[in-house]
């Protein structure tokens, strides 16, 4: 019996890092694109531009002919 | 023979789909972010169009859980059959009880039980077992809760409390994105178990892809199912785990995402229906004044427990049956079609559809009691 440990943790790893940062991405635009000042609300607007790619990059991941 | 194991598939195909609605719809209908009829149809469509998008079959349905090969055991279409009734036996008792489990375990749970009757205890690879299915299993929830717990404490930080309502908008991507990777894992499973039919059959050459027809009536049959809503396992996960607010929606479903692709990708599978139950805890725990109902939780557990066993109980006792012959899968497929109606004969009167799924549930999952919600509507 073999439990691949390694793997295990680079996939908690890597679920952690890409699921905070689709939140925290996505958290600070809306934060931000009703704040006050033109550069926050620049801010907060390239946070849901982040957030969307990231999103987009979930779909490349998705489908398998994209990157095969 | 070959006919009535299609025809087995293409219905396991569709219990797979609904019973499976609910790992991406689920909390964007208890949040209000997308409308219950309109949450099924995006996943349908989504399903539809990911069967079509992946294509890459499983060689081997049971995952080398069966010593399959020239040493060891030849899985038959009886095999496959009996397997297939264990299979949706089990995918329809944990719907009519609204617990969310795995479609994948009760394949393999109703696999293992043809096997061991047609072959021997010696046909199972234990190793295998615990180290793809029980491990995972443990592993799954815990995983997505802990990722979906951080991403609440996150969202809950960062955002004011008025401005909360805006995680709906998110919601609608994310849970599109768990749908979409549904469809392009979850079909496969039904488009393998017929071309490995139909090649054991001598219709179809070995090592050959499924033909388009396979892949057309897979696609289709898991898009149904979607649609069709299993709307109990949808209020359980959506309502009766936690009180789901759309920051934690979005939260839960970030998480549920990321974990199963990262999961798919660095090679470390995990079940979709045990990350997404995993998640929705998670955020429930990630939440000040949220609380978890830990029986219910308690209860899906055992549900996961015993899918495997229970499955591989019907599939055995439907492969001995076989074993007598056509008279037995005929004597078989009667029994399999007799509870199938007898399930769902008795699930009316009990309903639960897109009107009500919003209740609180109380039949078979019995949260605490609550004085609201009787009117037919959450409040917000």
């Amino acid at each position: 019996m073999t439990i691949e440990w390694g793997n295990f943790l680079i996939v908690l790893v890597a679920s952690v890092v890409a699921a905070c940062g689709v939140v925290a991405l996505f958290s600070v635009g809306i934060r931000l694109v009703s704040a006050s000042g033109p550069w926050l609300r620049a801010t907060g607007i390239a946070s849901f531009v982040a957030c969307g790619a990231l999103v987009l990059y979930g779909v490349y991941l998705i489908v398998p002919t994209l990157h095969r | 023979m070959v006919a009535l194991v299609i025809a087995l598939a293409l219905f396991f195909d569709f219990t797979n789909g609904f019973h499976d609605t609910a790992n991406a719809m689920a909390t964007p209908i208890a949040t209000g972010a997308l409308k219950p009829r309109m949450a099924v149809a995006l996943a349908a469509v989504l399903n539809l169009v990911g069967a079509f998008l992946s294509t890459a079959v499983a060689q081997t349905i049971s995952g080398g859980l069966i010593r399959e090969g020239s040493n060891g055991v030849q899985i038959t279409p009886v095999m496959i059959f009996a397997g297939l009734i264990g299979a949706i036996l089990w995918n329809l008792v944990t719907w009519l009880l609204g617990l969310p489990s795995s479609s994948s375990h009760a394949l393999f749970g109703g696999l293992i039980g043809a096997a061991v009757v047609g072959a021997g205890f010696g046909s199972i690879d234990v190793s295998v077992l615990l180290s793809k299915v029980v491990f995972p299993a443990i592993l799954a929830p815990v995983t997505a809760g802990l990722v979906a717990y951080l991403a609440t404490k996150i969202a809950y930080a960062v955002t004011k409390k008025k401005q909360r309502g805006r995680f709906r908008y998110g919601q609608v991507f994310t849970s599109s994105l768990v749908s979409l990777a549904h469809g392009t894992n979850d079909a496969q499973k039904t488009m393998g178990v017929i071309t490995l039919t139909l090649i054991a059959a001598g219709t179809q050459k070995a090592g050959t892809g499924p033909a388009l027809w396979v892949i057309v009536v897979c696609a289709l049959a898991i898009a149904i199912g979607t649609y069709t809503g299993g709307w109990r396992i949808i209020r359980t996960l959506g309502k009766g785990l936690t009180e789901i607010e759309p920051g934690q929606g979005f939260a839960a479903e970030a998480a549920t995402t990321a974990t199963i692709l990262a999961s798919t990708h660095l090679g470390f599978a995990l079940s979709t229906t045990q990350v997404a139950s995993g998640s929705v805890i998670g955020t429930g725990i990630g939440r000040k004044g949220a609380s978890v109902r830990w029986r219910t939780a308690g209860r899906i557990a055992v549900g996961w427990v015993i899918t495997i066993p229970a499955a591989g109980l019907v599939g055995a006792l439907a492969s001995w049956i076989a074993l007598a012959g056509i008279v037995g899968i005929l004597a078989d497929a009667a029994v399999a079609v007799g509870v199938i109606v007898w399930i769902f004969v008795y699930s009316r009167r009990n309903r639960v559809h897109a009107q009500n799924v919003h209740l609180e549930p109380t039949a078979f999952v019995r949260p605490k009691r609550r004085k609201r919600d009787r009117t037919g509507r959450t409040a917000k």
